[in-house]
């Protein structure tokens, strides 16, 4: 996280993005067991866990310049990856003073926040941003505060009014996606956006998961993992941009297995926004090579033992199904059978 | 977890509003409260030195600067002491611990217009929607009724709002035509009501016939847990037995007993608290549950209700 000053990696051709031992260490793997299948996965999303990257609100690691730079290019090139309806105006400034009172708190020497009342000055040293607004007064800032705080986070948001005792996706910054898009899902409700996933709604999972999320009360956020696979390290996997990434998926072999194929996953936190009741549904993307798993003797035993005995209908879904044998067969010769201990630690 | 969520405070001022009605404002004296959505209630806390009460009450206001909270407290002839305690001994300096907010009673936001009914205390949520519909330039319209000797106070604790849209009515709402007014309403109109429970009853019954869907009508039950027949649960997990007096709640004889049950609205209105039931037979009393998990018989709102049988089996 130290001495980040300027843009060094590249998450489109030519691509670069090399990861530090602490940043492979810190990664959220997502597998607590040796098999993999839905489930409630949801923990309260309290300081300390298993890895580093859950010890703060919002995390920001050594990419954070990098990731902020491909947003910025991303919204350029399709503004519409940032939308908010009308009526999410509050919940858009709870955003706001969640992202810049935790941000200031977790990472004083990065982030600074002085409040006088209602006036409030920002002070952004990675961006190089310092803004002096009124709170509450959207004139007083260069974008409306929602997209003025998405753009200096990593990862992405979306803001989900409650009415009718259901979830609706009213508003988000979406621009590192596991193929899904903001432009169809806005106004959906929590079971038409899930409507894709297969399986888990015959469990039941989305209607507790839904029960739970109605409920979820302020000061109380709450965390779970997700997981997929992307070739190369491209943060937007949309379907918008289905035409250049898609292809990627047939390019994997066994030479170039561990330098492209990235095990993808989403911190996901969810908060209650207190002047809005809206919550707030933060998926903060983490890309790890294979090589880099590789490094971690625990991770790359257990990643070959989910993919090998992965639920066929769960890898389509997930898009695996190109390359998913090449990268078992890849991993197959460093898992030694070896008992592994529960949890996502690294050992 | 070990940290105690919630916000230490004290009674600050008391405001006699009527015989029945008073108002507490209550001060911080850590943090400042969060910022709180229209219709969210807060869980109070507080003891008398043998019995701590908690009660949940609608938020009428936090103040700009985050140090106040105020709620209106009725005295209820059915109190179980939280709210007669309060009314007797609530004075300034009384230390409150203020336990989860949350909102089950928020603004429709995407509302084209807004019809709020209110009777006697249900007034309470709406005092915040009041302030923040109007902030908005939002339409809306309230009619409250009440008794003709509380009609002064419900007047003036009026008296700031925009009069050409809020009425006080001191006679039946189907004396005065509101059954008329709700079958002119646009179907755009989301309407919202609060208040005892032959109010409820009427006004629900009304708009289910004057057409309105259900996803457009809005009420929040202002629950008093009341007692009731003594029985004894039995949790399942460790085999020991626990007495519910007459007077107190599943859930108070629980949290007595140290077990530790889920809850969160304490009036049988969010759900967090239920239960499996194993054996034995519910006394429903929330308004949570669907026909069909009463039907099911496995399930019970510990918060509020009780049983029929002389034993529970909970799964606990």
């Amino acid at each position: 996280m130290s001495g980040q000053t300027h843009v060094r990696d590249s998450y489109r051709p030519p691509f670069h993005v090399e990861n530090s031992e602490e940043t492979i260490l810190r990664f959220p793997f997502p597998f607590p067991e040796d098999t993999y299948m839905y489930s409630m996965n949801v923990e309260p999303h309290v300081r300390g866990g298993p890895v580093e990257a859950m010890s703060h609100t919002f995390d920001v690691d050594e990419h954070y310049i990098g990731e902020c730079a491909e947003k910025a290019r991303i919204l350029a090139e399709d503004p519409k990856r940032c939308m908010v309806l009308p009526h999410m105006r509050d919940a858009e400034w709870d955003f706001l003073e969640l992202g810049m009172d935790s941000l200031s708190s977790d990472y004083p020497g990065h982030f600074t926040l002085k409040k006088e009342g209602n006036d409030w000055r920002w002070e952004n040293h990675l961006l190089n941003i310092s803004q002096s607004f009124v709170f509450g007064d959207e004139a007083t800032l260069p974008q409306a505060p929602f997209e003025y705080m998405a753009r200096q986070m990593q990862g992405d948001f979306t803001l989900h009014d409650q009415r009718e005792n259901d979830l609706w996706m009213d508003g988000g910054m979406v621009t590192s996606q596991a193929d899904w898009s903001l432009k169809f899902d806005m106004g959906m409700s929590f079971r038409q956006w899930h409507a894709p996933v297969p399986k888990a709604s015959e469990m039941g999972i989305f209607d507790r998961g839904l029960r739970f999320l109605l409920m979820l009360q302020y000061g109380r956020p709450v965390r779970r993992l997700n997981w997929t696979m992307t070739i190369n390290p491209r943060l937007d996997t949309s379907p918008e941009n289905y035409m250049i990434w898609g292809e990627d998926r047939a390019s994997v072999t066994p030479e170039n297995v561990a330098e492209k194929v990235h095990l993808r996953v989403e911190l996901q936190s969810l908060y209650r926004l207190p002047r809005s009741n809206a919550i707030l549904f933060a998926i903060r993307c983490y890309l790890l090579p294979i090589k880099d798993i590789m490094t971690v003797p625990k991770w790359r035993k257990r990643l070959h033992r989910v993919l090998r005995d992965l639920d066929p209908a769960l890898a389509s879904y997930k898009g695996l199904d190109l390359y998913r044998s090449t990268v078992v067969e890849f991993l197959r010769p460093h898992d030694d059978g070896a008992p592994l201990s529960v949890g996502i630690q690294p050992e | 977890m070990a940290e105690r969520m919630g916000f230490p405070a004290s009674i600050e001022r008391v405001e006699s509003l009527t015989p029945t009605l008073r108002r507490f404002v209550l001060s911080a004296q850590k943090q400042t409260f969060p910022p709180v959505s229209p219709g969210s209630y807060a869980a109070l806390e507080f003891e008398d030195g043998e019995k701590v009460y908690k009660n949940a009450y609608s938020i009428v206001e936090r103040s700009e600067d985050g140090r106040d909270l105020t709620v209106i407290v009725r005295l209820a002839p059915q109190s179980r002491g939280g709210s007669r305690f309060l009314h007797e001994k609530g004075r300034p300096g009384l230390p409150v611990w203020v336990g989860s907010v949350a909102n089950l009673f928020p603004i429709v936001k995407t509302a084209r217009r807004h019809l709020l009914l209110s009777a006697g205390i249900g007034i309470t949520p709406f005092l915040s929607y009041l302030k923040k519909l109007r902030s908005v330039g939002a339409d809306y319209t309230l009619h409250h009724f009440c008794r003709a000797e509380e009609r002064p106070a419900f007047e003036a604790l009026l008296a700031d709002q925009d009069q050409v849209r809020v009425f006080v009515h001191t006679e039946l709402p189907s004396e005065v035509g509101l059954a008329d007014w709700l079958q002119d309403e646009a179907i755009a109109t989301h309407v919202y009501f609060c208040g005892p429970e032959g109010f409820m009853k009427w006004v629900e019954e009304t708009t289910h016939r004057c057409g309105f869907a259900p996803g457009k009508a809005h009420s929040e039950h202002f629950f008093v847990p009341e007692g009731g027949r003594p029985f004894e649960v039995i949790l399942a997990r460790s085999g020991r037995r626990v007495a519910v007096k007459a007077d107190e709640t599943l859930l108070e004889a629980l949290e007595q007993a140290d077990v530790d049950a889920p809850c969160m609205c304490r009036g049988g209105a969010c759900g967090a608290c239920a239960v499996t039931v194993l054996d034995g037979q519910a006394d429903h009393r929330d308004h949570v549950l669907t026909e069909a998990e009463r039907a099911s018989g496995n399930v019970i709102l510990t918060c509020v209700s009780r049983a029929k049988t002389d034993t529970l089996t909970l799964d606990l």
